[in-house]
């Protein structure tokens, strides 16, 4: 229960003010949230391919409910290396293990979306044929939750920053300057701290979207399309950008 | 307290439905938006005559709101929470159920209207266009309860403009799936009546994007 009073806590921000400087939740918590939310959306994603008996219906919903957590994690062993490195760059206080935790939180926040749109998933899967239809429906669903994952990142990275810029330094800091002096304009310092977490949000977010885009393609299929054999992965082909073009195109035929 | 005195505290959004920091009316909320639905839909249902359609109709259209609405509730419950508005929740549902409860009053209202021109009119077309143009009116008299509970939310953190635009985009999403999955609710004479139609079973935007491609290559 611990997990899910966790998820309501990072979904209300209880975590991302300014003056809490990172999130301090243990990262095995938020990996738990994200594998139990990961696993919820993967079976409503499944059950396209579950009801409709294609081959291996059983092992495409199983395949499904491994797959979308995966995606995440996968992503966040990509990327996590180059936001730790920028917001070092950008001189934030977020240590190692910080900014671990404060991106496991926003994908944390990603997934919970997700999964609350399980059931909107789920309905359509129950009264659609249109394999295109529910792939798209799904790339609509990741996206926005992605697009909200963000933003909390966003939130949270502007609070770290005007956090360290107004706070006083730590003990074990050398100050640069006399302690009375650091916070001596702090709508200036904040202003500043704010840009910082811009651009590294900015440059982060583009790094982020399309290794996540790249990996889900990778990781595809993830709905099953019934009239084709069971594959845990498909053949390496194409990308992203293009398969989405070609479903809509498919569903307009 | 009578049933229309209910009524009109809902419409005019006084009483126990007009103080926020009260408890939230379900049990008239509940009864209201059952009792509009159940009745409009019987009407609506009566256009061949045939009361099992009417029965039907009836039962169809409290389906309607209650599978769209479990359908999006919790995403309502995610998105209030990660914009910051977890702690208005209470005062959200509140704001959307009597609404939902205004819609079906509304309905009730309009369905003489209805039955009105189920007698003049002999072509299903028409009727079921005129059906369309009700439940029109009736979302849109719903939007002005919500608009009435949203106010103060919307004063008090403008972030409800978000989560009220979030709920109506993915609601009428569902909303527009689950009418087609329900379809007949004014049952054509000239078919058997039956619950569902046995080719219903299908997605209404699939339909859309299918109409429209053949008008626009003629195909």
């Amino acid at each position: 229960m611990r997990v899910f009073r966790t998820i309501d806590q990072l979904l209300r921000g209880r975590h991302t003010g300014p003056q809490e400087g990172g999130i301090e939740v243990r990262a095995d918590t938020l990996l738990l949230a994200i594998a139990i939310l990961g696993v919820a959306y993967g079976a409503f994603m499944g059950l396209y391919a579950a009801l409709r008996g294609g081959s291996n219906a059983a092992l495409q919903m199983v395949a499904s409910m491994a797959k979308v957590p995966l995606l995440f994690l996968l992503t966040l062993v990509v990327t996590f290396p180059s936001l730790y490195v920028f917001s070092a760059l950008a001189r934030s206080r977020l240590t190692f293990e910080a900014t671990l935790r404060l991106l496991l939180g926003a994908m944390t926040v990603n997934m919970a979306l997700l999964a609350s749109f399980g059931p909107v998933t789920g309905f359509f899967t129950l009264s659609t044929e249109s394999y295109p239809f529910v792939v798209i429906l799904n790339v609509a669903f990741f996206a926005i939750s992605g697009l909200i994952g963000l933003s909390f990142l966003r939130t949270s990275l502007t609070g770290v920053f005007e956090a360290d810029s107004v706070l006083p330094r730590a003990a074990w800091q050398v100050p640069t300057a006399p302690q009375t002096e650091a916070p001596r304009n702090p709508p200036e310092a904040k202003a500043r701290a704010g840009g910082a977490a811009k651009d590294v949000f900015r440059l982060w977010t583009v790094i982020y979207a399309v290794v996540g885009a790249q990996m889900g393609w990778i990781l595809r299929p993830f709905v099953g399309d019934p009239h084709r054999p069971f594959q845990l992965f498909r053949e390496r082909q194409g990308n992203f950008f293009i398969a989405v073009l070609e479903a809509l195109e498919s569903l307009f035929r | 307290m009578t049933a229309l005195a209910e009524i009109e505290d809902l419409l005019r959004g006084q009483g126990r439905f007009g103080d926020p920091s009260g408890p939230m009316p379900w049990r008239p909320l509940v009864a209201v938006g059952l009792a509009g639905g159940l009745f409009y839909g019987a009407v609506m249902g009566s256009y061949g005559l045939q009361p099992r359609q009417a029965l039907y109709s009836a039962l169809k259209v409290p389906l309607l709101v209650g599978v769209s609405t479990v359908t999006c509730l919790p995403n309502l419950y995610t998105v209030n929470a990660a914009l910051g508005l977890g702690p208005d929740f209470p005062l959200v549902m509140r704001a959307i159920l009597m609404a939902q409860g205004t819609v079906a009053v509304v309905l009730a209202g309009l369905a003489p209207i209805t039955a009105f021109f189920y007698f003049g009119i002999a072509d299903y077309g028409a009727a079921v266009a005129i059906n369309g143009l009700i439940f029109l009116v009736s979302a849109l008299a719903g939007q002005v309860t919500l608009s009435r509970g949203y106010r103060s939310l919307v004063a008090a953190n403008p972030r409800h403009r978000i989560g009220r635009a979030a709920w109506l985009t993915l609601y009428l999403f569902v909303g527009i799936q689950a009418a087609w999955l329900l379809r007949p609710f004014v049952g054509d004479p000239a078919l058997s009546t039956r619950f569902f139609r046995s080719e219903a079973w299908g997605n209404a935007y699939v339909e859309v994007a299918t109409l429209l491609w053949r008008v626009l290559t003629s195909r």
